[in-house]
């Protein structure tokens, strides 16, 4: 008998570290190649803004930008 | 509807701060509350260990149930100010160590009265004329005072321990014996009792090396008090940690767990005589002897810790130092001035480290993780270190439940 089934828990799940896909190594890459596309495609889409390319290149630039900044804020130290 | 999450969020940790302070747990009794004599202890010996900047008491007792029927819970007194100083407490079985469940819990009496008790639970009740033995470890903070209060810079340190003979009872002890454990040889007072109080017919205290032994005394009734302190050396800094504030953030898209403590230290040593002369600190760096100043501390943090800061109100302190491989991160700093006696000093450290050291998926859920990380860390001084109050926050990720 253990004193904390919590601490049990954490025993048992031993085999089990936490493993995101994106380690922290590679956080800088993504981030900047996100951004990058990010930029490429909002630029694109600024040199002719009609309701297709919103579906080609708006959507994938802001989803893009939105990731891309979150791994980046990361690759600089500041975790979120 | 997000207002009104944030408000409830708001709230929850209020009351946090609340229970906190007021210590919920506890039991308000009448003032004319006296535990209940179920007990007698048959052999009590008290070691006092003041080696460290606060002083830890242990407690080993032969406890007899001398009730008709089975009892099960036993009263430790303490003074009027000082329970609420009590920095743990820890109750063991002496010959059973593998007995657990002792359950320790504060009584009040009322804010006026002369003494409050902690009320230990025994794991299973113990039947009449039994025999069971008790040890009691407990630490008390702020409980050192240095006399003389001012010192020269380079001078050494007195500290004044007051204490009674007679070991804190809520009842009769029938044979008791305490032994102060001290730092140096070097103690100018320490109260003599005539011998006619010893069972032994010797006077008190008995000296060998840096122990000093008082008793044995034959049976004592409960509460009796004899006063008794000690003065002795004790050239180092009496570190005190008003408040310590840790964060822990967890943030699963980084892959990292950051931490952050923020420290308000306190010196309690002896305050400084004259002005604070940089000659005579500077000279003393060379051959560094003991002093009463804090001068550095070491933190050693979890293997595997990296990008450590150490910052104050002013920016970042380059006096500090991280080392760290594969078997230790040690991060060692100096404050920004020494403390001196009466100076304080608030300052943060943080360190990162990967999540998998820390967060691991519970088997056979899809999205339950279980959290493993210290609940301080803290420098380690050899003189040890006191806080008076932690507060330790851990920080999910955003859409944690």
């Amino acid at each position: 008998m253990s004193a904390s089934p919590l601490l049990d828990l954490w025993e048992a799940s031993a085999s089990q570290p936490f493993q995101p896909t994106i380690g922290k190594n590679t956080q800088f890459t993504v981030g900047f190649v996100l951004l990058f596309t990010a930029l490429v495609f909002s630029g694109l889409f600024g040199l002719n803004n009609s309701l297709k390319n919103v579906a080609i290149y708006g959507l994938p630039a802001s989803l893009a930008f939105g990731f891309g900044a979150v791994y980046m804020i990361c690759a600089v130290g500041v975790y979120v | 509807m997000r207002l009104d999450r944030w408000a409830l969020m708001g709230l929850i940790q209020l009351s946090w701060a609340d229970s906190n302070l007021t210590e919920r747990s506890r039991d308000i009794l009448p003032s004319t509350f006296k535990p209940p004599q179920h007990f007698r202890n048959v052999n009590l010996v008290r070691k006092i260990n003041l080696e460290k900047s606060y002083p830890r008491e242990t407690i080993n007792v032969v406890i007899e149930n001398i009730d008709a029927a089975p009892q099960s819970e036993y009263y430790l007194p303490f003074e009027q100010g000082t329970l609420g100083r009590v920095g743990g407490l820890v109750v063991k079985d002496k010959k059973d160590p593998d007995n657990i469940g002792f359950h320790a819990e504060i009584v009040e009496i009322d804010p006026y009265g002369a003494t409050e008790y902690y009320k230990i639970t025994l794991p299973t009740a113990l039947p009449s004329k039994q025999q069971q033995t008790l040890s009691l470890t407990y630490w008390t903070l702020a409980a050192l005072s240095p006399v003389p209060f001012q010192i020269g810079q380079q001078d050494k340190q007195y500290i004044r321990y007051p204490f009674s003979a007679y070991a804190p009872s809520a009842y009769t002890t029938l044979k008791q014996k305490t032994k102060l454990k001290l730092p140096s040889t070097d103690v100018p007072d320490a109260t003599s009792l005539p011998k006619e109080l010893n069972a032994d017919g010797k006077a008190d205290p008995e000296k060998q090396g840096t122990s000093y032994t008082y008793g044995p005394y034959n049976e004592v009734p409960a509460g009796a008090v004899q006063e008794v302190s000690v003065r002795y050396e004790f050239t180092h800094p009496l570190t005190h940690g008003s408040l310590l504030e840790r964060d822990i953030s967890v943030s699963h898209w980084g892959n990292n767990l950051a931490t952050e403590e923020r420290h308000w230290l306190t010196n309690r040593a002896a305050v400084l005589k004259n002005h604070f002369s940089r000659v005579t600190y500077a000279q003393s760096a060379y051959y560094n002897p003991p002093t009463s100043a804090l001068k550095e501390m070491r933190f050693p943090l979890t293997v595997g810790s990296v990008d450590a800061y150490f910052v104050d109100d002013i920016g970042n302190v380059s006096t500090s130092r991280f080392r760290s491989n594969l078997r230790e991160a040690n991060l060692e700093l100096r404050p920004r001035y020494p403390l001196f006696g009466g100076w304080n000093y608030k300052f943060q450290v943080g360190w990162n480290g990967d999540l998998k050291n820390f967060v691991r998926r519970v088997k056979g859920t899809g999205e339950t993780y279980v959290l493993k990380a210290p609940f301080f860390e803290g420098p380690k001084q050899i003189e040890g270190v006191e806080y008076e109050r932690i507060v330790t926050r851990v920080i999910l990720p955003e859409g944690a439940t």
